[in-house]
């Protein structure tokens, strides 16, 4: 079958700027909002995923794997640990193992003092910067125990909707009723950390005025043991009442706690391709419509209607691919690592390779099928009738 | 054998309860160099019937050969091919593309062949000087005048050789100086490229440049015959 040339499909987009204008600008935003969707889910999944390390073994109070909050491990937990499990990493004389409470408090900050929002405050020991070495202290310092001290992670400010102003070292924020003096900010680059507050251990006890800790994070060698035996140290001691699982376990678990949120953001981003795609169609059979009689010449002169409707869909695909493209440099300059806040503390947007490929590949399909019933529905005239249309 | 051949020809369509016979039961003989001129009043069938020898449409009953070919049980991609080889189709309101230049909408049909770009060139000059329209090669339809734009569409529709050039009255939307230009360049066809050419129109002047007209009604032919060629009647002059 032989093609009309591309020239074309090119030249037939400048018939009408106002409609060129709509179908670039209608794809891209549509683009925009489906990258949107996806860095959403990619965000989310990534920042869970990324959260937890192979190597790392996380003990929880039995009957509390779906959520570290709810649950107590004794006190004495990390020394038993400590002493009695094998392959665990060391460095210095100091083991890899960090005891942590993670609580939920309400959190008010110097501009909304009347406006409490919660936050993930994490009770940690100098150990957790062994154990979760993607910590990096930005500014400042480690908190002090006995100090009312608190370091905030790089993405607080959105966890909270609080300006960055009101979190700067040397600053102050209430939680729970009690002043605790920033003295240090962190990053965890695309970990659910970057939302927390970390604070001394016994000083979160202390101020949550409970005896246990919820859990205990140690880091293995993956050369000398593995979580089997750590599953076989807790069946050993029943009355420690623990369960331990990899990070990656835990965190994957929580990935699944948030999976309707993710199809939610799937479902509202396929209904917005759906708009977008009945507008699209719109607009491309205006556009067509004007054209019956010219295409019925074209008919006339030998061309097939296949070759006709592949020369239509090049000049919407050519549309749409440019809209694309411009919601990928607007997703790429303007969404991508954007900070978005939920129950587990705030998240970035991703916008990567495959995020881009799900944009550039909506805007193809909306393209295609805007074009398709357009183009098959303009060429169902028989050639006499297309060339008496005007 | 006549190189166009209708026998019983009938074209027939339903139309809400009733059924309309633009062509009914129509036997003609083309022969290849002729000139026909198909006259007749709104609705006596000449369009439908230059429409199915161009195999742009189908007829509902009959024979139609044009070349020893039966082309009414063609394919419609096979009549597509059929009309890039053999049908030259000059319309009345010229349909050229208006995105493309007059050199771009000569060339179309020629796409439609495998030839190398040289010979395309070529073939695409010669037809738009045969037609007198070389110098504005690079203009758009909007920057031509009526008869300018329908030079364009006869250099399109010769630019492959086909055997035969239809034309639905290519002079209908032109000024009576651009009509006789044009009607005096679809004689030069007919006698110097020995081009079939088969024409409708619904004035007598026009159809005078033709060797024979036909008139038809109510889908049938009246009276068929010879006529005073006015452009035989110029030569002589």
């Amino acid at each position: 079958m032989r093609l009309l040339p591309f020239d074309y499909a090119v030249r037939n987009l400048g018939r009408s700027a106002a409609r060129l204008l709509l179908s670039v600008l209608g794809s891209a935003l549509v683009v925009v909002l489906v990258i949107a969707a996806a860095a959403f889910v990619r965000g989310m999944s990534g920042s869970l995923n990324i959260s937890g390390s192979a190597n790392n073994i996380i003990l929880l109070g039995a009957g509390s794997e779906e959520s570290v909050e709810r649950s107590e491990v004794e006190a004495s937990t990390p020394g038993l640990l400590e002493a009695s499990v094998s392959g665990v990493r060391a460095r210095a004389g100091v083991s890899y193992v960090s005891p942590q409470v993670h609580v939920m408090l309400p959190v008010q900050t110097s501009s909304q003092q009347t406006k409490e929002r919660q936050a993930l405050i994490r009770g940690v020991t100098p150990e957790a910067l062994l154990v979760h070495d993607m910590v990096r202290i930005t500014e400042g310092r480690l908190p002090r125990p006995g100090s009312d001290e608190i370091m905030l992670g790089r993405m607080v400010g959105t966890s909270l909707g609080v300006p960055e102003s009101d979190l700067a070292v040397g600053g102050t924020i209430v939680i729970d009723g009690r002043p605790w003096k920033v003295c240090g900010r962190f990053a965890a680059p695309g970990t659910v950390m970057e939302g927390e507050v970390w604070a001394p251990l016994l000083d979160v006890m202390a101020a949550t005025k409970r005896a246990t800790i919820s859990c205990v994070v140690l880091t293995i060698d993956p050369a000398l043991t593995d979580v089997g035996e750590i599953e076989v140290f807790t069946k050993m001691r029943p009355d420690l009442e623990l369960v331990a699982m990899t990070e990656l376990a835990y965190y994957g678990r929580l990935a699944g706690f948030f999976g309707p949120i993710k199809v939610v953001a799937w479902v509202t981003a396929a209904l917005i391709a759906l708009g977008g795609l009945f507008g699209g169609l719109n607009t491309m059979y205006a556009a067509f419509a004007s054209r019956v009689r010219e295409l019925g010449a074209l008919q006339s002169l030998g061309f097939r209607r296949a070759a006709i409707v592949v020369s239509l869909v090049q000049e919407s695909l050519l549309a749409t691919t440019v809209g694309g493209l411009l919601a990928c440099a607007v997703a790429v300059l303007f969404l991508d690592g954007l900070a978005v806040r939920f129950s587990m503390g705030a998240f970035g947007l991703v916008v990567d390779a495959p995020v881009v490929g799900v944009g550039l590949c909506a805007g193809l399909g909306l393209g295609l099928f805007g074009a398709l019933p357009p183009a098959v529905r303009c060429l169902r005239l028989s050639i006499p009738e297309a060339l008496k249309s005007f | 054998m006549a190189l166009i051949e209708c026998r019983s020809l009938t074209k027939a369509y339903k139309r809400g309860s009733g059924t309309i016979t633009p062509l009914h039961e129509l036997d003609l003989d083309v022969e290849s160099g002729d000139f026909l001129a198909l006259m007749g009043p709104s609705g006596s069938g000449k369009t439908t019937l230059l429409n199915l020898i161009a195999g742009i449409d189908r007829p509902t009953g009959g024979e139609l050969c044009i070349d020893g070919a039966d082309i009414a049980t063609l394919s419609r991609s096979r009549l597509a091919d059929w009309r890039s080889e053999n049908i030259g189709y000059i319309f009345q309101l010229y349909n050229l593309v208006p995105v493309l230049t007059a050199y771009e909408n000569v060339e179309l049909p020629l796409l439609l062949h495998r030839m190398p770009g040289r010979e395309r060139h070529e073939r695409v000059r010669t037809a738009l000087r045969l037609v007198g329209i070389a110098d504005r090669h690079d203009h758009y339809p909007r920057q031509l005048s009526g008869g300018q734009e329908q030079r364009v569409a006869i250099a399109r529709a010769i630019v492959t050789d086909p055997r035969i050039i239809v034309a639905d009255e290519p002079t209908g939307d032109l000024d009576a100086e651009s009509a006789t230009a044009i009607m005096q360049l679809l004689t030069r066809l007919n006698r110097e490229l020995n081009k079939t050419l088969i024409m409708v129109t619904h004035d007598a002047k026009c159809a005078g440049y033709a060797r024979r007209a036909l008139h038809l009604e109510k889908g049938r032919l009246v009276e068929p015959g010879r006529i005073g060629s006015e452009a035989e009647q110029e030569a002589a002059a």
